[in-house]
């Protein structure tokens, strides 16, 4: 019960602050999972984030495999607990704008939040990047893995999940 | 039950079931930036709503906290049927990836043991962590004609990653100092036109 709260309110506090989609929020995330509450190691949430991005639908709704893991017991609620935690305050937030929109839709100050809060999104961003490496294997070949889906992301339409599969091709034969 | 009186009514009124199950289809067949082409064939040409209302709420759904996806299903569902609308739109966008994310996660803590498994996971984590890597490049390269943007990119990245400073202090400061650099430059070119 205590647990649940402590998802609860950790993946309502992400919620409402995942601006940029949600790209920010994993540094803070990993901060509140794995250093303060301990539900999961590095390497787990690191590999929780890479099922969150195989999958089909928003990346965070891996925030069920950490409820997941924080209630061995009664695993699914704790996935459950943590999916509302994560989804339902923006989706309110969502709701309630659709309402307020018509005011804010003309409003010059529109393009300036988008704007403005970009650098901050983008510099979470690159913090996301440490965070995740360190649930990672080191060494050349991970590294150069690494390095390669990013250039084929950026010069090539093939797909997340096609590179992410191939990557672990790559793992079943190298990184055992 | 329209979001409210004054609104015009949709040309086309689908069922709550419809509207969950359009996005239920949606969410669990495809991903990233194909999901939006596909919602916005599916409201626009079943005539749920126009091109320019589809457009507004993708820039609402852009700019509020929350996955994009699910922001815009619960636009859409919210514009064609009120407030149940976007509560059908919501629980079809996000059952069918929770079932989903479940059963991978089930296998993972039954299997991870497994070196193969567990040679596969750390393949993908490498994986993704170079999609993590494309995506910081981009829109770092998005902020590249503004120095002072990239500056305070550079900033938060550090501050986070060494000091550790919390999520809503980084939202405040950092996205307060660019919101603000992003207002002067408005009414700047406001006054030089």
């Amino acid at each position: 019960m205590h647990t649940a709260l402590h998802l609860l309110w950790t993946f309502g506090q992400l919620s409402v602050l995942g601006f940029g989609g949600g790209k920010g929020i994993i540094p803070q995330m990993h901060r509140d999972a794995v250093e303060n509450y301990r539900w999961v190691t590095s390497a787990q949430f690191t590999q929780f984030y890479t099922i969150g991005k195989l999958v089909p639908g928003p990346t965070t709704i891996f925030a069920a495999l950490i409820g997941y893991a924080a209630m061995p017991k009664t695993p699914l609620i704790g996935a459950t607990v943590a999916t509302v935690g994560m989804f339902v305050p923006s989706s309110a937030i969502m709701m309630a704008a659709d309402v307020a929109w018509d005011r804010f839709a003309n409003s010059p100050w529109r393009p300036i939040l988008a704007r403005g809060l970009a650098p901050a999104i983008v510099g979470l961003v690159w913090s996301s990047v440490l965070t995740i490496a360190r649930g990672t294997p080191a060494g050349i070949l991970p590294y150069a893995v690494t390095a390669v889906v990013a250039l084929l992301t950026l010069r090539t339409k093939l797909s997340a999940p096609v590179l992410i599969v191939a990557s672990g091709v790559v793992g079943i034969i190298a990184l055992r | 039950m329209p979001a409210s009186d004054d609104a015009p009514a949709p040309a086309v009124r689908p069922t709550l079931l419809s509207v969950a199950l359009v996005f239920a289809a949606i969410s669990s067949t495809s991903f990233g930036g194909g999901q939006k082409a596909s919602i916005r064939q599916q409201v626009v040409k079943q005539g749920w709503m126009d091109k320019d209302a589809f457009l507004e709420g993708l820039e609402l759904a852009q700019v509020l906290p929350g996955p994009n996806i699910l922001n815009l299903a619960i636009f859409c569902g919210q514009r064609a049927r009120g407030v149940p609308g976007a509560i059908a739109a919501f629980l079809g966008a996000s059952i069918p990836p929770l079932l989903i994310v479940l059963i991978a996660g089930a296998l993972y803590f039954k299997y991870s043991e497994n070196p193969f498994v567990r040679g596969g996971l750390r393949g993908c984590a490498v994986g993704a962590l170079g999609l993590t890597v494309a995506n910081a490049l981009e829109l770092s390269w998005d902020e590249r004609n503004d120095w002072i943007k990239l500056v305070l990119l550079a900033l938060t990245a550090v501050v986070v990653s060494l000091f550790k400073m919390p999520l809503l202090l980084v939202l405040v400061v950092f996205g307060g100092i660019g919101i603000m650099h992003e207002y002067l430059r408005a009414r700047r070119e406001a006054a030089s036109p």
